[in-house]
């Protein structure tokens, strides 16, 4: 399978706190792979990282984006290159309708003029599939969106930019049983074109995504890493477990 | 009084602090030069008439400059036939004015658009909104970037009636508008929205009068001013509710973004209260682009000039969100869309 994803003994700081100390992580296409792990232990700062937040900085350690050194890319044009990430607290744009933005959105990832009633068509299909009522496109987005609502419009606009690498984080987060389906749905309809980074608190949404791997990250590195059932043990066990210092 | 009479007004006076009235007045402050009439052009739906009651306001200096330079005026006139009815006033030559007036008798919105390459143009408008009527105004300014603009305003709400304003001020290189708003009718309902674009050197000046003479009357003031460049963007506010103006509800939020270094914004709400039992609220905030919006967009694929466009466009549009009128909002959405689209281009 191809490599989308291949980070190497990377190092991230915060304010030059270190938050990642020394993490390698490798993703084909078609795998799902999901990263589970206490507060604090720098999943998130992996995903903004991975995205280009210019709050963190690399200070050791390399990421290639399909075989090209990530640095090289800014956040456009990483989403340009297939780069996409859910966010875990999506922002509010006042003023700006939904439909506007997904249009720009995807018209600057596909880098060509959008037809208008096939990109309808597309966007009907998207929002079919995630269930969702299409007055959302004319509110403004975020804006008043409860939190169910944000974690949708993530995942269609996941749908629409058809990403080579998608990045969800905590996506599963403050969504009932019923969202949480939908939202597994869109997340199984683009995992097998692409290299899915899941990083999530619950074992529930493995209930509907089947991991490649599951990965335990504490202190800014993988301390673990397992199948689907490391999900589960981790749910009944907790944490405690793997950090635990060998005696000398 | 006449002009040629008047004191000139000094910086102390509020409304004259920003923007001198040496600075927007056409040639030299003691002169009332030649003025061309506009051009009013108008759709399906109304009809412009000759011959307008000349107003003249005791004592305030660009009403009565305004009234002196206009001989005279039209007056609209609308039939209900059409959702949305379209005015074209243009100015050209070095000065040019024009006033119009509207007594709104039905249900009815209009969107008034200035346009052209006068180097001065002068414009009131008055108007009522009548018992149990919803007018929504909208005015776009879209004078040449060269050209200096007077704009004074003058309406009355009366009982259980609804004044919907929106105003796009994206045009003219200086702009002084004074805009007046009594509620003089109970139930009366105001709600005025205001967006600004300041980019290259304008300087936009807007004063903002609200006057609640009597009680059970609502009005609700938003103005968005996204600053660029050099450009300067003043908002005062005057809301006055009357000692009989009991359960009054007023509001005003001033909004400025600001898109450079040198760019200013000055948002100064003014109230005085004589009534006991009203709500009434103000507040202003300042703030540049907020780098999570455009981080998320840029992640979204936009480029930097695209995402900040984008947040501009949001940021002004949000500012007519306030407004129950589909029509007016969806019409400042347009002309600010094609604004800032050719903003991006040059």
């Amino acid at each position: 399978m191809d490599e989308i994803l291949r980070i190497e003994n990377l190092h991230v700081s915060v304010d030059e706190t270190p938050i990642i100390k020394g993490l390698s992580l490798t993703i084909h296409q078609g795998e799902i792979h999901v990263i589970m792990g206490r507060n604090g232990a720098g999943k998130s700062t992996l995903a903004s990282v991975l995205m280009g937040h210019p709050a963190y900085v690399i200070t050791e350690g390399s990421i290639f984006y399909l075989g090209q050194p990530l640095e090289e890319l800014t956040v456009f044009e990483r989403a340009r290159a297939g780069m996409f990430l859910s966010f875990q607290y999506p922002v509010v744009i006042p003023g700006v309708q939904v439909g506007t933005f997904l249009k720009k959105s995807v018209q600057s990832v596909r880098d060509e003029p959008i037809k208008g009633r096939a990109f309808r068509k597309e966007l009907n299909e998207a929002m079919n599939t995630l269930d969702m009522d299409k007055s959302v496109l004319s509110r403004y987005v975020n804006d008043g969106f409860s939190g169910g609502e944000k974690k949708r419009l993530e995942i269609l606009q996941m749908l629409m930019l058809n990403p080579k690498l998608a990045l969800l984080d905590e996506t599963d987060s403050g969504l009932d049983i019923d969202a949480l389906r939908i939202v597994a749905k869109g997340i199984n309809q683009v995992a097998p074109q692409a290299g899915c980074l899941i990083i999530t608190h619950y074992q529930r949404l493995l209930d509907h995504v089947k991991p490649t791997y599951v990965h335990v990250m504490i202190d800014g590195q993988i301390l673990m890493t397992g199948g689907p059932e490391l999900a589960l043990e981790l749910e009944e066990k907790g944490y405690d477990w793997i950090d635990v210092v060998p005696e000398a | 009084m006449k002009y040629s009479k008047m004191e000139l007004p000094s910086r102390a006076d509020h409304l004259w602090r920003y923007t001198p009235w040496k600075r927007i007045h056409p040639s030299t402050v003691e002169t009332i030069p030649d003025a061309v009439p506009f051009r009013w052009e108008i759709d399906e739906g109304g009809v412009l008439t000759d011959g307008m009651p000349r107003v003249m306001a005791d004592g305030e200096i660009a009403r009565v400059f305004l009234s002196e330079l206009g001989k005279t005026g039209i007056s609209l006139s609308t039939d209900g036939t059409q959702p949305v009815v379209h005015i074209r006033a243009v100015a050209s030559g070095h000065a040019s004015v024009g006033h119009l007036h509207f007594d709104c008798d039905k249900d009815v919105t209009v969107i008034i658009h200035l346009s052209g390459e006068a180097e001065w143009a002068g414009l009131h408008i008055t108007g009522s909104v009548k018992s149990n009527v919803r007018a929504a105004i909208g005015f776009v300014n879209e004078l040449s970037a060269n050209s200096k603009l007077l704009r004074c305003e003058d309406w009355t709400v009366q009982r259980d009636a609804t004044l919907e304003m929106a105003s796009l001020s994206i045009g003219g290189f200086r702009c002084k508008n004074d805009l007046r708003t009594r509620l003089t009718g109970t139930g009366g309902s105001l709600t005025q929205a205001i967006s600004v674009h300041g980019h290259d050197q304008r300087h936009v000046d807007h004063h903002i009068e609200i006057h609640h003479d009597i009680g059970h009357t609502t009005s609700d003031l938003h103005i968005h001013a996204a600053c660029n460049d050099e450009s300067h963007s003043i908002s005062t506010g005057l809301l006055t509710i009357a000692e009989a103006a009991n359960h009054s509800d007023a509001g005003q939020v001033f909004k400025n973004l600001l898109l450079s270094e040198r760019s200013r914004a000055e948002a100064i709400p003014e109230l005085e209260v004589l009534a006991d039992e009203v709500s009434a609220n103000h507040g202003a905030a300042s703030s540049p682009v907020n780098s999570e919006q455009m981080h998320y967009l840029m992640s979204r694929g936009l480029g930097a000039d695209e995402a900040t466009s984008l947040i501009i466009e949001g940021f002004m549009q949000d500012g007519f969100s306030a407004l129950n009128s589909k029509a007016l909002v969806d019409e400042m959405r347009t002309r600010l869309t094609v604004h800032l689209e050719c903003e991006l281009m040059r």
